[in-house]
C-alpha cells in the first residue's frame, strides 16, 4: 500500500509539474487578457473599455512622450468604472511613482449599468469576471488567472491557432481582420443591432459608477497626471450614446477639473476608420493616440 | 434516488419471496410484479411522453386530433441501467440459477455499486455478488492496473471524445450547409466521439471497481477492429449485447427454430436494443440498420466466423482482413448517423446531402478548409496516434494494460505522465458522458 501511495503522489506531482509547465507558455496569443495579468506593477496607465484596449496604442506614446504607458483596459462587461476596476487598477498601480501619466478612457457605457438598480454595485457583472476574481494581477506565469479562466481550453496555450488578436507586451490588443467595406458594414450592422436592440434597452446612468470614476482619478492623481478622454466611435454608434446619455459630456466636464483635461474625439469620428463601429482600426488607433500625446504634450 | 431505493428494495423483497414461495403460482406473482413494476418505472419515465406523442401523430394521419397528456420529468440518471440489474437478477432466481441474497447491505451495493450505476457495465448477480461479499485485500498490482484502465479511459473521454464532440455538434447542427464530404466527416467524428466517450466511461469504471478489488465485465473489446457486424457486437457494449442474448434473445426461442426465427429474434434484439438508448424513432431505426447488416451473416450462419481478435499474433492485417474492417467500419458510422440525428428526418437529409454532394470537388476544398482553420492539426494527430496505439493493444483487455511494459520504466512514466498532461490540458469542457442519458 506505500509504495502505490507514494508512486501515486509522484505521479501526481509529477503531471502537475508537467501541467504547469505547459501553462507557462501562455502568451498573448492565448486570449485577449492574460497578459495584462503578468506585466510588473505600472507608473502609468491607459484605462478604459474594449475601445481604449484596441484604440490606444502604448509604442505611440513612448515615440512622442518617451513614456512606456501600460494599456490596462479591457472590455465594457469587464471594466467599466466600479469598484472591481478600482480594486485591480489599484493592484497594478506602482505606489512609488510620482511623474506617471494616466489615460482615462471614458464613454457612457463606462459609467452606465445593466444591472436592474444601476446602483447595486453588489451585482455589478464585472465582479464576477477575472477583473473582480483575480488576486494576483503582477505575476508571471500567472496560473491564478489561467487556471480559473482557461478551464477548458488549457490546450490554447499550445495549440495556438492563428486568430486575429494578439495582446502586446504594452497591453495593447491588436486585431486583425478583413477591412474591406462588405466586411467593415455587416459587422457594423451586427454592432448596431446589438447596441440598440440589447444594450440601450438595459443600460441606465450610475451615480456609483461615476463615483468611482472620480475615486480612480483621486487614486491617481497622488502619482502623476491624469488625462480624460473620450474615443472616436462611428457616428452611428454616437447616436445610441445620445439617446443613453445626452448629457454624458456636461458630466465629464464637471469632474474633469480634478483632472489635466478632457478631450473629447467624438467631434472627429468621421476622421477615423472603424472595424465594427465600436472600435477604431489599428491603423486609426495609431493616429488617435498621437492625437493624445500631442495634447499631452501640448 | 427514491426510485433506485424503491426498486432495490422490490427486487430484493420479491427476489427472498420467490426463494420462499412454496408454490409455482406464488412464485409466479412475485416473478411479475417485479417484471412489471420494474418495466412499468422504466416505460412510464422514459417512455411515455414517447409513445403519447407517437399516438398522436398516428392518430391525426387518420383525421383525428389528439392532445396527448405529457409528463414533465427528468430521465432519473442510470434508470435504464439499475432496472437490468434488478431484472437479470430477478430472472436468475426465477429460473433457479442463483439464490436470493439475504443480505439486503450486499444486494444494496451489487445493484448501486457506485462506478457501474449511471452508465453500466451491465453487471449479474452471478458476477458481482460473491465479489461483494468477499473480504477485500489491497492488491498492488490490481491497484495500479486499475490506475492505467483509467487513465486511458480520461484519454479517451476528455481528449478524444470531448475534442471530437465539438467538430461533430458543429456538423451535425449545421449539416445543411455542410459538404458532402463534411458530413463524412462529421460522421467520422461522431464515431470515435461515442466511442471514447463511452468505452471511455467503461473503462473509468473498471478501473475504479479494480481499485477496490472488484472485477466488472468488460464492455468494449476494440470493436471498430471488427471484421463483420456480428464480430462488432460481440465487442460493442458486451454487457448489454449479452443481456439481451440470455434474457430475450434466447427466451424467444434463440436460433433453434431455423432460419425464419432466427430473423425474427435477431430483428427483436436489435430494435429493443435501441429502443433501450432512448425514446426516439432515430434509435428504432439505428437498431434496425444493424439487424440488416447482420442479416447476411445470420442466414449465411458465418455470424460465429470471427471468434479471435484480428490479426492475431501479427503486427498487420492482411488486405483481406482490412477490407472486411473497412465495410464493417463504414456499415457503423452510417448507422451512427442515426443515432445521432435528432430526428428520422434530420438523418435522412444528412445522409442525402452527404451522398449528393460526396462527388464535389468544391465540397473537398471545404471539408479540407474545415479541418485546417476550424479542427487544427492536433486533433487527427490526436486520433493517428489513439488507433495506433489501441490497434497495438488489441490483444489485451484495454489498450494500454501491458503497452511499455519492456521499455525502461522512466520510459513508461514519460507516456503516462504525458497522457495525464494531455488529459489535465484538455480537461474542463462541458461534454457530459452520452450514456448518462440512457
Amino acid at each position: 500500500m506505500k509504495k502505490f501511495v507514494f508512486q501515486t503522489v509522484t505521479f501526481c506531482l509529477l503531471v502537475s509539474l508537467a501541467f504547469l509547465l505547459l501553462l507557462s507558455n501562455a502568451d498573448g496569443k492565448t486570449d485577449a487578457f492574460y497578459k495584462r495579468f503578468t506585466s510588473p506593477k505600472q507608473e502609468s496607465l491607459i484605462l478604459g473599455t474594449s475601445r481604449a484596449a484596441q484604440g490606444v496604442r502604448p509604442d505611440v506614446f513612448k515615440k512622442h512622450l518617451d513614456k512606456d504607458i501600460y494599456n490596462y483596459s479591457f472590455t465594457v462587461s469587464n471594466s467599466p468604472y466600479g469598484p472591481a476596476y478600482f480594486n485591480s487598477v489599484k493592484k497594478k498601480l506602482n505606489e512609488n511613482s510620482t511623474n506617471g501619466v494616466f489615460i482615462l478612457t471614458v464613454d457612457p457605457w463606462s459609467i452606465c449599468s445593466d444591472t436592474k438598480d444601476p446602483n447595486d454595485s453588489t451585482n455589478f457583472r464585472e465582479n464576477n469576471s477575472f477583473v473582480g476574481k483575480t488576486t494576483f494581477v503582477n505575476m508571471n506565469p500567472n496560473f491564478e488567472y489561467l487556471l480559473e479562466n482557461l478551464a477548458g481550453q488549457y490546450h490554447t496555450v499550445l495549440n495556438k491557432m492563428d486568430g486575429p488578436m494578439l495582446l502586446h507586451d504594452d497591453g495593447w490588443l491588436e486585431v486583425t481582420i478583413k477591412m474591406d467595406s462588405a466586411s467593415v458594414s455587416k459587422r457594423l450592422k451586427s454592432k448596431l443591432d446589438t447596441y440598440r436592440n440589447d444594450n440601450l434597452p438595459k443600460y441606465k446612468f450610475s451615480s456609483v459608477r461615476l463615483q468611482y470614476l472620480k475615486q480612480t482619478i483621486q487614486l491617481l492623481k497622488p502619482h502623476g497626471n491624469v488625462y480624460l478622454v473620450r474615443l472616436p466611435i462611428h457616428p452611428e454608434i454616437y447616436k445610441i450614446e445620445q439617446e443613453l446619455m445626452p448629457q454624458f459630456d456636461s458630466i465629464i466636464s464637471d469632474i474633469s477639473p480634478a483632472t489635466n483635461g478632457y478631450l473629447n474625439l467624438t467631434t472627429r469620428n468621421s476622421e477615423f476608420q472603424y472595424t465594427d463601429g465600436n472600435h477604431v482600426w489599428k491603423e486609426s488607433a495609431a493616429e488617435v493616440s498621437q492625437i493624445i500625446a500631442k495634447w499631452i504634450k501640448d | 434516488m427514491f426510485l433506485l431505493m424503491f426498486s432495490t428494495l422490490l427486487d430484493y423483497y420479491t427476489g427472498l419471496k420467490m426463494q420462499d414461495a412454496k408454490s409455482q403460482k406464488t412464485k409466479h406473482f412475485w416473478f411479475w410484479l417485479s417484471i412489471v413494476v420494474n418495466l412499468g418505472f422504466l416505460g412510464v419515465f422514459k417512455y411515455y411522453n414517447f409513445f403519447a406523442e407517437s399516438f398522436a401523430e398516428t392518430v391525426s394521419h387518420l383525421g383525428w386530433q389528439v392532445s396527448p397528456l405529457m409528463i414533465d420529468v427528468v430521465l432519473p440518471v442510470g434508470i435504464s441501467f439499475y432496472t437490468f440489474h434488478g431484472l437479470s437478477y430477478v430472472i436468475d432466481i426465477y429460473n433457479n440459477r442463483i439464490k436470493a441474497e439475504r443480505n439486503f447491505v450486499d444486494y444494496a451495493v451489487f445493484v448501486s455499486f457506485f462506478p457501474l450505476l449511471v452508465a453500466g457495465p451491465i453487471e449479474r448477480a452471478t458476477h458481482l455478488l460473491p465479489q461483494i461479499k468477499k473480504p477485500r485485500i489491497f492488491d498492488y498490482s490490481k491497484a495500479v492496473d486499475g490506475l492505467r484502465q483509467i487513465l486511458w479511459g480520461l484519454f479517451k473521454k476528455v481528449v478524444i471524445a470531448d475534442n471530437c464532440a465539438q467538430f461533430a455538434n458543429q456538423i451535425f447542427n449545421n449539416s445543411a450547409e455542410m459538404s458532402g464530404s463534411t458530413l463524412v466527416l462529421g460522421a467520422l467524428f461522431f464515431t470515435f466521439q461515442i466511442y471514447g466517450d463511452f468505452s471511455g466511461y467503461s473503462d473509468i469504471a473498471l478501473g475504479t471497481a479494480r481499485l477496490f478489488g472488484i472485477e466488472l465485465l468488460r464492455n468494449f473489446a476494440f470493436p471498430y477492429f471488427s471484421r463483420d457486424i456480428a464480430e462488432f457486437w460481440r465487442r460493442w457494449h458486451i454487457s448489454l449485447s449479452s443481456w439481451f442474448k440470455d434474457y430475450l434473445y434466447i427466451p424467444l426461442g434463440g436460433s433453434k427454430g431455423g432460419n425464419w426465427m432466427r430473423i425474427r429474434n435477431t430483428f427483436i434484439i436489435f430494435i429493443v436494443s435501441g429502443f433501450w438508448h432512448g425514446a426516439n424513432w432515430t434509435f428504432i431505426v439505428w437498431g434496425f440498420l444493424n439487424a440488416l447488416f447482420i442479416m447476411p451473416s445470420i442466414i449465411m450462419k458465418t455470424n460465429r466466423s470471427n471468434m479471435e481478435i484480428v490479426a492475431k499474433g501479427r503486427l498487420l492485417p492482411t488486405v483481406t482482413e482490412l477490407m472486411q474492417m473497412m465495410v464493417t467500419f463504414s456499415l457503423t458510422v452510417f448507422a451512427w448517423i442515426f443515432f445521432r440525428a435528432e430526428s428520422i428526418t434530420h438523418a435522412t437529409q444528412y445522409i442525402q446531402n452527404m451522398f449528393a454532394g460526396l462527388f464535389s470537388k468544391a465540397g473537398y476544398v471545404n471539408t479540407l478548409n474545415f479541418i485546417v482553420w476550424k479542427t487544427g492539426l492536433v486533433i487527427p494527430v490526436f486520433l493517428i496516434a489513439f488507433i495506433i496505439i489501441e490497434w497495438v493493444g488489441r490483444e489485451e483487455q484495454y489498450a494500454i494494460a501491458t503497452l511499455g511494459m519492456k521499455w525502461h520504466k522512466i520510459f513508461r512514466w514519460f507516456f503516462y505522465v504525458l497522457l495525464a498532461t494531455l488529459i489535465m490540458l484538455y480537461f474542463g469542457s462541458k461534454e457530459e458522458f452520452i450514456y448518462f442519458q440512457f
